[in-house]
């Protein structure tokens, strides 16, 4: 199992995984919005989508899980 | 005593000394696939050039004397690539490589020849820390501190370390006031060892999580290069040697570029997106601009959102600060900050010239910024960067906001800006400044919004900028290399020969 750290404070702007969902190693499975840039979160390494922790919309914090990526 | 039996008595000894701490420590090391200080030496120095200093030192206590080859720490000279360095080579099967009274001597000694005369000092790191008992007692604190100047760095000449197995004591603060560190996977970095550590806190601690390569790449910064083996350790400590000048006060090393050594210098339109809330990799776009092959990035793992990195410019070495918004969005934390401070410090005190290429939406602002003196950090930046005497040029990509577009070389802080013609210089986003500035949000009066999103992007543009002369010149991206390599010749002056006056040269070596 991988957590999926968002690396800084803002809000989910698109969840492109769900899960279930094969992912591969750097594959895109979020996008945040802060600063005004499109984040892209990526998967830390290949597995399948064991969890999300993160809902359109609502506000990230640097650091927080927001999914967990299952072998 | 005849001359035949100095001799025979003079090899035996030589013999002892080189057999290091015997042979089963060094077959154990042999069996884990480590090298041993000698065999590193050999791979770092160019055959036949290492010259020994203290081969016959051994400890001042008479009762290990005889244990004590080289008295731990192997001492000299050589050359690498042709180049004069110093060296200390720390062996871990003499007493734990431990510090002591003699090996003292020899470090200084070291370092004052080197210094001297203008050669790059090289650690490669292994070892316990003090020596005990000898660092016990009244008696101990009578060799400890007996140089003032052990820990004074002016940056005379580049110092580099190599972490290549436990670095307690004298291989970690040497590290830590070295300009390049390399780690290999599997060395520890601390002040102490994970078993003092967890006896002192009375917790378990475990070594690698106290001092392993992901504590030091992603979360203090202090290694610069990651390795897998001690053989890639000593390439990258050449490699990195060659794009700096042995000392202060000699230009960085021109090295004749190869035929092929012209990127796919129009590449840069596909890696750069027009929409500039758009991430990319910056590390594609230096390679659309440098020399092929020829970078070195540093703290590759470290405040993401500045990149730094060791290229060549038609041959000749520049340090590449570069903003990257594949991470954070290119917003810059103080992770990043205390990065970009030292890579300043790092290219004036070598005569380095710097190249700032930007695309930055501001200071990652928040709690946690705060927390850790954000504000501290990016002044201390600026006044780093009003120090650096060596030639700047900074490229402004896209976006560059707030104080910032200063921090990145903006304004007088180069010796020239360049932009492009996605250049964007708000204060701010311009959707966020009609929010901020007008009362304004999209929601409510999308037309008002797009008319004030509108007019301040158009304050905002390169061609603005180019008609206050605030840009030196609007330039084609694809040019971005050619206009460098023009630039960067005139600033290095009618003889070529660009030396700085590293005013930041005695800066403190961790930020």
């Amino acid at each position: 199992m991988a957590n999926v750290i968002s690396e800084v404070s803002g809000s989910v702007w698109k969840v492109l995984v769900a899960v279930g969902d094969a992912v591969e190693e750097d594959q895109e499975i979020a996008i945040l919005e802060s600063m005004k840039m499109e984040i892209p979160v990526l998967a830390p390494c290949a597995g399948t989508i064991a969890e999300l922790r993160m809902e359109v919309g609502a506000p990230v914090g640097e650091g927080d899980v927001i999914a967990v990526v299952g072998q | 005593m005849p001359y035949e039996e100095i001799l025979v008595d003079y090899d035996e000894r030589k013999t002892r000394a080189l057999a290091m701490g015997g042979e089963a420590k060094l077959e154990k090391r042999r069996s884990q696939g480590v090298l041993n200080a000698r065999e590193r030496l050999d791979i770092l120095l160019d055959p036949g050039t290492f010259e020994e200093s203290g081969l016959f030192a051994v400890s001042h206590r008479k009762e290990v004397a005889d244990k004590t080859p080289a008295d731990g720490k192997i001492a000299g000279y050589g050359k690498v690539r042709a180049r004069k360095v110093a060296v200390v080579a720390n062996d871990f099967t003499v007493m734990g490589a431990s510090s002591s009274v003699v090996n003292g001597k020899k470090i200084r000694h070291m370092r004052e020849v080197a210094t001297k005369n203008g050669l790059p000092l090289i650690f490669l790191g292994e070892s316990t820390g003090a020596r005990m008992p000898d660092r016990m007692g009244a008696e101990g604190r009578a060799i400890l501190g007996q140089d003032p100047y052990e820990y004074r760095r002016l940056r005379e000449t580049p110092w580099v370390s190599a972490l290549l197995g436990a670095c307690y004591g004298s291989s970690t603060w040497y590290a830590c006031l070295s300009d390049f560190v390399v780690m290999r996977k599997g060395a520890t970095m601390a002040v102490a060892s994970g078993r003092v550590t967890s006896k002192a806190i009375r917790q378990e601690v475990d070594s690698e999580e106290l001092g392993g390569w992901q504590m030091h790449t992603q979360y203090t910064g202090l290694v610069d290069a990651l390795v897998d083996s001690d053989e890639e350790a000593i390439e990258t400590v050449k490699k990195w040697l060659s794009y700096f000048p042995s000392n202060q006060n000699e230009p960085a090393p021109h090295q004749p570029p190869a035929a092929d050594s012209v990127p796919d210098t129009g590449a840069i339109l596909d890696y750069v997106p027009i929409d500039s809330n758009k991430v990319y990799d910056v590390r594609k776009a230096i390679n659309c601009v440098v020399d092929r092959d020829s970078t070195m990035e540093l703290k590759a793992r470290f405040g993401r959102s500045i990149c730094t990195m060791m290229a060549r410019l038609d041959g000749h070495p520049v340090g590449i600060l570069a903003s990257n918004p594949m991470f954070k969005g290119g917003a810059i934390d103080v992770d990043a900050c205390n990065k970009a401070i030292s890579f300043l410090v790092l290219c004036d005190s070598f005569n380095i010239p710097l190249v700032f290429l930007v695309d930055q939406p501001g200071f990652l602002i928040g709690i946690e910024g705060e927390r850790r003196a954000a504000p501290g950090r990016i002044m201390n930046w600026m006044n780093a960067i009003s120090l650096v005497t060596v030639p700047k040029i900074s490229v402004i990509m896209r976006k560059s906001y707030g104080q910032a577009y200063l921090n990145m070389g903006g304004g007088r802080n180069s010796d020239e800006v360049l932009c492009w013609p996605t250049a964007d210089l708000g204060f701010m986003a311009p959707g966020v400044g009609a929010n901020v500035l007008f009362g304004v949000n999209e929601q409510d009066d999308p037309v008002r919004y797009r008319e004030l999103v509108a007019q301040l992007s158009k304050d905002t543009s390169a061609w603005g900028l180019a008609a206050l002369y605030e840009t030196h010149a609007v330039i084609d991206p694809r040019d971005t290399r050619a206009h460098l390599i023009r630039l960067l010749d005139i600033h290095r002056g009618a003889q070529g020969r660009r030396i700085g006056q590293h005013l930041l040269s005695s800066w403190p070596t961790t930020y």
